[in-house]
């Protein structure tokens, strides 16, 4: 069952039309990643789904037009933005920023903060530090667990690997796993590096100058020797 | 001693109203990163407001409530209509507008209240000759410690809004990084709009404290006091609150003690000069106020 | 809509026509209008000068200051003292007020422009604040007369100008001023547009739109900044030198020499377009105009105004002006100049010459 369509998603910079229409469908439970080169619109494709751009077309979650709402009532249908440079409160403690994650729940937040504590221990040993004083790695966890304390049904992950060491990458990686697989849920993600992204994901969107220029199961596109060649760098 | 400790509290009460001013000039900054010119002149208006509904019958300490929920509803009203629609096109036009806003809030109650020796004001607390408590020789008046305790109270509570309410972090996040606040679902727009409220609220009470001192109102009542809060929001870092409490009050006791102490050569008029002064050799050595942070750029 | 290359005829024909009417207009006010009207443009010409200087600093570097008012006194009361007290000529007050304001410039820039943005408008500010009491100061006054400032600043000679004709009395008076202020103004316009297009301007625009990348593409920025700040101070104290000629007068409390003096700098250069070479002028009529019009407002007004400010015997004159600029602000926020352009952009574009090398 689709969780998020998107039909004919267009949007511009100024005078610049950075999305031509652009066809996306995450099925519930699904991660799905978007690949693509610099400047193919994967960002502004995340920002016109969470409303933090201006865009027109339609975008349907969970059945809801919400092309026209805002980014603030479109955290609260249920979907969590982790934006590109990760968007944490520097300012903030670590614990502040878990606390502000869940800005639009009324109900009890302590065992969230606790689960996620357990999932990423170093948030936990750095609960009262600015988050401005971590390392990259560890602010992506948080920016990771921010988004997830408001209690998402659709994760947009957009970039988590960008600047980080393989071997945290592969951990963040491995926990975006484990929350699609066991907790079931839905994940749309963004990344450059694609071998790593096949791995997880079960469908591929390609994105080349505002435009899905290909899509299909992981397998398929990983087997895809043009496609391999042309976009995967080999 | 006795003079010093004289000197020190009459300093602290000053002081204390000074830091009042300057923290809805922090407020203000850390939320929206821009400077508000008129929150003197929101201050001297709001009093007036307060002035005049006393003048009705209401009681002085109602009065002061109804002007800072005036002053709170001018402050967001202005955010809200002006302010925003500005700040989308031309960041450096905010300051413009608050100029605008300086310039036509004195104007137009220069032009309500016209009476050109002024109105006369009360005070909240008890203000006859001999309402005063003598403690190691020097005279503390109530009025003086009235004013102590009700901008410390209001400070203390502004304090706990900040820190420990729901409400504060939101308005922290916003400060910090207004597109990941959006994307919590913080509402921006309530946020500023608030903040620019509770700086101007604010302000209504320091513009009834200072107008229950002089005991006089008039349409230029804020205006070095509004100085000397640029003052100590400067010297304690325009985004850091407890900064413009500490220099607040550094620079209430420092006047008294320079006026005090060496008024031969310096003499009442340039006290507002030793202030300034001292802020502009501050600044040379930490650029932005002594615990402000450096990201601040915009005007 | 009409297209025109730049250098074309059509280009030159547009260019002398428009400087021939303004020349026209130029010689019209001070042989056609009566006297006030004539006091009128020559103290606009005397804001637009300092609005000028503001706007070398604010609007071509981005530094902002409110400062300027402290330049604009240090002219005046160079000119008065040095008139008054040491029987110098009007005419060479205006180097020493200009070399005066240029170190004071200088010396208050260097460690001033180190801080930036709002911190800056409030240390600028406190220059402000700080500068009429300075005067006022028990220990300057030999030098300022306190706070009663320097009044009958006279000078009988003015100098015969055989072209302007016969000046004498209160009208000579007033159509000397014009000529004179239109003199500096003419040569302060050409300094800031040979500034600007010169190294040093785009040195000062690349400033202003990003400090960190002019610094590694090798400009020297805060020798740059100070130098400018230091120009613009002097040409604000020309300003200030012109005022006293024209009235006589200097104090502490007058109105261009105190923090209001710096805001209304500030309010014509925006209201002008701020970092445009045009701008100031245009801001400092429409400001004198606005200021002279409103000004009389009041309980005797009939009609419409009468009715609005009926209540009041107080002058609504900077109400209207702060309305005014908030409605700039939201409606039109490069200033006239940005309107102007809009405009004509709908009836004509000129077309820019070929910048492509040529072999």
């Amino acid at each position: 069952m689709s969780l998020l369509k998107t039909v004919g998603l267009r949007a511009s910079y100024g005078q610049v039309d950075v999305l031509l229409g652009i066809d996306i469908d995450v099925s519930e439970g699904e991660m799905v990643v978007v690949l693509g080169a610099n400047g193919a619109g994967k960002t502004t494709t995340m920002r016109a789904v969470s409303g933090t751009i201006a865009r027109s077309g339609s975008v349907v979650f969970d059945g809801q037009e919400i092309v026209s709402q805002s980014a603030e009532s479109i955290v609260r249908l249920g979907v969590a933005h982790v934006p590109q440079g990760r968007g944490t409160f520097s300012e903030l403690t670590v614990e502040e920023n878990l606390r502000i994650g869940a800005y639009i729940r009324k109900d009890s937040i302590e065992s969230d903060i606790a689960r996620w504590y357990e999932t990423f221990p170093r948030l936990e040993e750095r609960q009262n530090q600015r988050a401005g004083s971590l390392s990259g790695g560890e602010q992506q966890m948080l920016a990771i667990a921010r988004a997830l304390m408001s209690r998402p049904r659709l994760l947009l992950c957009d970039e988590p690997s960008l600047g980080l060491a393989p071997l945290v990458t592969q951990e963040l990686f491995e926990v975006l796993k484990n929350l699609n697989e066991q907790d079931g849920l839905s994940v749309l993600l963004v990344e450059q590096n694609a071998n790593l992204a096949l791995k997880v994901a079960s469908k591929v969107y390609l994105l080349e100058t505002g435009q899905v220029v290909a899509s299909g199961s992981a397998e398929a596109i990983a087997g895809d020797e043009r496609i391999r060649k042309a976009y995967l760098g080999g | 001693m006795e003079r010093l400790l004289q000197y020190i509290f009459d300093g602290l009460s000053f002081g204390a109203i000074y830091a009042l001013l300057a923290l809805g000039l922090v407020v203000v900054f850390r939320g929206t990163g821009h400077l508000n010119f008129a929150q003197g002149e929101m201050a001297m208006f709001c009093t007036f407001i307060i002035w005049q509904i006393n003048d009705w019958g209401v009681p002085l300490i109602l009065a002061v409530v109804i002007g800072m929920v005036f002053g709170f509803l001018l402050g967001a009203g202005t955010e809200a209509t002006v302010i925003r629609s500005v700040a989308k096109k031309s960041p450096g036009g905010v300051f413009v507008v608050s100029i605008a806003l300086f310039l036509g809030l004195n104007s137009l109650a220069t032009m309500i209240w016209d009476r050109a020796e002024g109105y006369t004001m009360g005070s909240l607390f008890p203000n006859k000759p001999l309402d005063f408590v003598r403690v190691l020789g020097a005279e503390w008046r109530y009025k003086f410690i009235g004013v102590l305790v009700v901008a410390l109270a209001l400070m203390g509570l502004l304090f706990l809004l900040f820190s420990k309410t729901k409400f504060g972090l939101a308005m922290r996040s916003v400060a910090s990084n207004p597109e990941s606040a959006r994307l919590v679902g913080v509402p921006s727009g309530v946020v500023l709009a608030s903040s620019w409220g509770i700086a101007a609220a604010m302000g209504a009470l320091s513009g009834a404290l200072v107008g229950g001192i002089n005991g006089q109102l008039t349409p230029s009542l804020m205006f070095s006091v509004f100085i000397y809060a640029s003052a100590a929001a400067t010297l304690g870092g325009l985004d850091s609150p407890g900064g413009a409490v500490i220099a607040g009050l550094s620079i209430g006791i420092g006047e008294q003690l320079v006026a005090g102490y060496i008024p031969g050569w310096i003499g009442q008029d340039l006290k507002l000069s030793v202030a300034l002064i001292s802020i502009f050799v501050v600044l040379l050595v930490k650029p932005s106020g002594l615990f402000g942070s450096l990201k601040v750029e915009r005007v | 809509m009409l297209k025109i290359k730049e250098g074309s005829l059509q280009h030159w024909a547009i260019r002398i026509v428009g400087f021939a009417l303004l020349a026209l207009l130029v010689i019209y006010i001070p042989t056609q209008s009566e006297t006030a009207r004539i006091g009128q443009f020559a103290s606009a010409f005397t804001l637009i000068i300092a609005a000028m200087s503001l706007n070398m600093v604010l609007g071509f570097t981005g530094q902002i200051s409110l400062g300027h008012s402290a330049f604009f006194g240090i002219g005046g009361y160079t000119a008065a003292i040095l008139i008054r007290d040491h029987g110098w000529s009007p005419g060479y007050t205006f180097y020493a007020a200009a070399v005066i304001a240029f170190v004071v410039g200088c010396l208050i820039g260097l460690p001033v422009l180190r801080i930036r943005g709002a911190y800056l408008a409030l240390v600028t500010l406190a220059v402000a604040v700080l500068f009429p009491t300075l005067l006022r100061w028990k220990k300057l006054e030999w030098l300022t007369d306190g706070a009663k400032g320097i009044d009958s600043v006279k000078y009988d000679d003015l100098p015969v100008w055989p072209i302007l004709g016969e000046l004498k009395g209160r009208d000579g008076r007033a159509v000397f001023s014009y000529w004179l202020g239109l003199l500096v103004l003419v040569i302060v316009y050409l300094v800031c547009r040979g500034l600007i297009r010169s190294r040093v301007g785009r040195s000062l625009i690349a400033i202003r739109d990003n400090e960190t990348a002019a610094a590694v593409m090798g400009v020297n920025v805060t020798r740059t900044k100070v130098l400018i700040f230091g120009i613009s101070a002097s040409m604000c104290a020309l300003a200030g030198v012109l005022a006293t000629l024209n009235s006589g007068v200097v104090t502490p409390d007058g109105q261009f020499v105190t923090l209001l003096g710096s805001i209304i700098f500030l309010l014509i250069m925006v209201v002008g377009g701020a970092g445009t070479l045009s701008g100031p002028i245009i801001g400092g009529l429409v400001y004198v105009w606005l200021d002279n019009t409103t000004r009389g407002i009041g309980t005797d007004s009939s009609g419409v105004l009468g009715f609005v400010f009926g209540w009041t015997d107080q002058s609504p004159a900077t109400l209207i002006l702060g309305l005014a600029l908030i409605v700039i602000m939201l409606f039109a926020p490069t200033g006239l100049m940005g309107l102007l352009r809009k405009l004509t952009r709908r009836i004509m574009t000129i077309i820019p010459r070929d910048i492509s090398p040529t072999q």
